[in-house]
C-alpha cells in the first residue's frame, strides 16, 4: 500500500513538471528495490500461493500466481497423510527447551565476562572466541560419536543437548551487560545485595532488549536446525518439521500443492516471529556481524 | 564478621558459577569434539568396533590419493568462488539503495532478509520445485529473456549454477545489513567535504565509500567463504551430489564416508583438513583486518 502512494505520488509530481533529478534517481532507485524484492520473494510467492491451488492448476506451464479455484484441501490432506502435528509438536519441544536453556545460560556467562575480575577470566573468553571458528564438520562427526556412547542417538534428549549453550549469545549478552554501569552494581552490594539478588535484580531488568535479540536468533536457529537432527535422529516419532518435509517431498513427488501447503505451515512461525521483532534481528547482527 | 567472610568468598565464587554451565555446555560440544576428531583422524575407527587403532598418517594419504576427495574440493572451490562475487555484488548494491534516504527501508529490508531466517530444508525443497524441469518458475523467469528450459538439476552442467544461485538467495540478506550497518557508520561529513570541492556521485562512491567499506568487504568475503565450505543441507535434499559427482561437496562427501560407509576416521581428516584451510583463511583475515580503517 506505501508502494502504491510512493508511486502515485511520483506520477503527480510527473504530472505538474516537478520532476527533478533528484526524484528521477530516486525513481529508478525504488524501480531497482522494487523488482529486486519481487525476485527475492518470488519463491515465497509461488510457494503460499501454490498451498492454496488443486494440483492440476499447479501443474502447467507456464506457471499461474492466483489460484483460480482457491482450496483449503491441501492442508487437511497434508494433516491425514503424515502425522503433522506430531512433527509440530516435536519441533515446537525441541526449539523451546534449548532456547530457554540457552538464553539462561548464555546471560549468566555473558554476566560473568562482563562484570568479574577472576583467575583465568581472559583464557576462557578467549578460548569460547577461539571456539568459534571451528567450522561445524570438524565437530560434528565426533559430537555422532559422543552421543552415539552415551546412548543418546535416537532420543529427544541428543536432540536437544547439543543446543544448551552458544558463543554467539555469550558474546552478545557480555556486550550488552558490559555497558551497565559498575556503581549500579558497587551500591546494591553496599546494600548488602548478594551477587546471585544482583544478577536477578538489577542486571536481568536491564538486559531485556538484548534478551528479546538473543532469544529471537536462538529460536529461529533451533527450529531451522537441519544437520544435526538428521543424524541423531533415526525413528519418525523423534522427527522435527525439517526432517519431516523433504522426506514428504520424496513421497509426494507429483503433489507440490501438498508439499507448499506443509512448507507454508512449518516456516510461519520464524516469519511472524521476525515481522515482529526485526529491530531486534538487525540490532543482534550488527552487533556481533555474524550470522550462522 | 561471619558475613563479612562470606561475602568476600560469594564473590570470588559467583564468576564461577555464572560463567560454568554455559561455558561447559559450549565445550562440550565443540572444544572436545575437535580433539576428538583430532585423534580420529589418525585411526581407523568404524564406531561398530571397540577399539580403533592408530594407523597414523594413512588417512591422509588415503585422502590425498582419493580421486573423489579432490573431485569433492574442486566442486567446493567452485562452489565458494561462484557465490562470493554474487553475494558481495548484490548485498552491497541493495545495501546503497537502501541507504539513499528512502523511505519504507523496513519493508524492503524484511523482504530481503526473509530467505535469510527460512529453514533450509523448506527452502531446499521449494527450490526443487523452482527448478522443476517442466513447471519450475526459473524456466519461466528465464523464458522471459528468450532462453530454452532447463533441466537445472539433473544436468552435469547448470547443477553448480543452481545451487549457486540458490545460495545467492539465501544469504545475501544477511550480508547486506552487515553491509547497511557500515555504510551508516561513515560520517556524512565526508561527503560534504568531497561534495565542496566538486566531486561527483560517482567520484564520492569511488573514492570515499568503497574504500572505507574495505574491511567490512573482507569480513563478508571471509565468512561467505566459511559459510560455502560448510554447504551440506541443500546438497542433501536437492542433488545427493549428482548427477555424476558434479555437486559432490566436501561436507557431503565427509558425511558419506561416516555414515554410509562408517570409516568414521577417513571422515575425521578431511575434517581436520577442512579445519586448517578454514584456519588459514581466517589468520590472512586477522593479518588484512589489523589495517583497520578508522574514520579518525
Amino acid at each position: 500500500m506505501l508502494l502504491m502512494n510512493k508511486i502515485r505520488e511520483l506520477f503527480q509530481a510527473f504530472h505538474e513538471k516537478r520532476l527533478t533529478s533528484i526524484n528521477i534517481s530516486k525513481i529508478f532507485v525504488y524501480l531497482a528495490l522494487i523488482i529486486g524484492g519481487i525476485l527475492m520473494m518470488l519463491p515465497f510467492f509461488w510457494m503460499s500461493l501454490g498451498a492454496f491451488k488443486p494440483v492440476k492448476e499447479i501443474m502447467v506451464f507456464p506457471p499461474t500466481f492466483l489460484p483460480e479455484n482457491p482450496t483449503l484441501q491441501n492442508f487437511v490432506e497434508v494433516f491425514e497423510r503424515i502425522p503433522f502435528v506430531r512433527y509440530y509438536l516435536n519441533t515446537i519441544f525441541v526449539t523451546v527447551i534449548p532456547t530457554i536453556v540457552t538464553v539462561s545460560t548464555a546471560t549468566l556467562a555473558g554476566f560473568g565476562f562482563a562484570k568479574y575480575k577472576f583467575w583465568g577470566d581472559k583464557v576462557l573468553f578467549w578460548l569460547i572466541l577461539a571456539t568459534m571458528m571451528i567450522p561445524y564438520p570438524v565437530t560434528i562427526v565426533p559430537l555422532y560419536i559422543m552421543a552415539f556412547k552415551a546412548g543418546l542417538v535416537d532420543t529427544y534428549a541428543g536432540l536437544i543437548v547439543v543446543g544448551l549453550s552458544s558463543a554467539f549469545g555469550i558474546f552478545l549478552m557480555r556486550q550488552f551487560i558490559i555497558n551497565i554501569p559498575d556503581d549500579l552494581l558497587d551500591a546494591a552490594r553496599i546494600d548488602g545485595c548478594s551477587e546471585f539478588r544482583i544478577f536477578f535484580q538489577i542486571i536481568l531488568p536491564l538486559t531485556k532488549p538484548a534478551l528479546v535479540t538473543l532469544t529471537l536468533f536462538t529460536f529461529t536457529g533451533h527450529w531451522n536446525a537441519y544437520i544435526w537432527p538428521l543424524m541423531i535422529v533415526s525413528s519418525d516419532r523423534l522427527k522435527t518439521l525439517s526432517l519431516a518435509i523433504p522426506m514428504f517431498q520424496g513421497q509426494y513427488v507429483y503433489n507440490p500443492n501438498l508439499v507448499f501447503a506443509a512448507s507454508l505451515m512449518s516456516l510461519l512461525p520464524t516469519i511472524i516471529l521476525f515481522i515482529f521483532g526485526q529491530r531486534y534481528f538487525v540490532e543482534g547482527i550488527t552487533l556481533s556481524g555474524i550470522k550462522e | 564478621m561471619w558475613k563479612r567472610k562470606f561475602n568476600k568468598w560469594q564473590r570470588t565464587l559467583a564468576p564461577y558459577f555464572f560463567i560454568a554451565p554455559g561455558f561447559l555446555f559450549y565445550m562440550m560440544v565443540t572444544f572436545i569434539p575437535a580433539i576428538i576428531g583430532i585423534w580420529l583422524s589418525f585411526t581407523d575407527w568404524d564406531i561398530i568396533s571397540p577399539e580403533a587403532k592408530f594407523i597414523g598418517l594413512k588417512n591422509y594419504v588415503n585422502m590425498l590419493n582419493d580421486e573423489r576427495f579432490w573431485t569433492a574440493i574442486h566442486n567446493t572451490v567452485t562452489y565458494a568462488l561462484g557465490l562470493i562475487p554474487g553475494i558481495v555484488v548484490f548485498s552491497l548494491a541493495i545495501a546503497l539503495l537502501l541507504n539513499s534516504k528512502i523511505k519504507n527501508i523496513t519493508f524492503f529490508r524484511t523482504l530481503f532478509y526473509l530467505p535469510v531466517i527460512t529453514p533450509i530444508a523448506v527452502a531446499s525443497v521449494i527450490w526443487i520445485w523452482i527448478y522443476h524441469p517442466r513447471i519450475g518458475i526459473m524456466n519461466w523467469v528465464i523464458g522471459l529473456f528468450g532462453f530454452d528450459r532447463i533441466n537445472w538439476l539433473e544436468n552435469p552442467e547448470t547443477v553448480m549454477i543452481s545451487l549457486i544461485i540458490m545460495g545467492i538467495w539465501l544469504s545475501v540478506g544477511a550480508r547486506m545489513i552487515i553491509y547497511l550497518a557500515a555504510l551508516q557508520g561513515i560520517p556524512r561529513s565526508y561527503y560534504e567535504a568531497a561534495e565542496i570541492d566538486g566531486a561527483g556521485k560517482w567520484q564520492c562512491f569511488w573514492y570515499i565509500t568503497l574504500p572505507l567499506l574495505k574491511p567490512t568487504t573482507l569480513f563478508i568475503v571471509i565468512t561467505t567463504t566459511i559459510g560455502s565450505f560448510g554447504v551440506f543441507a541443500q546438497v542433501n535434499i536437492m542433488t545427493q551430489g549428482g548427477p555424476v559427482d558434479r555437486s559432490l561437496v566436501l561436507v557431503y562427501y565427509i558425511f558419506q564416508r561416516a555414515f554410509s560407509d562408517l570409516r568414521m576416521g577417513y571422515a575425521a581428516a578431511m575434517s581436520v583438513f577442512l579445519f586448517v584451510v578454514t584456519l588459514v583463511i581466517t589468520l590472512i583475515n586477522w593479518k588484512l583486518l589489523g589495517k583497520d580503517v578508522t574514520y579518525e
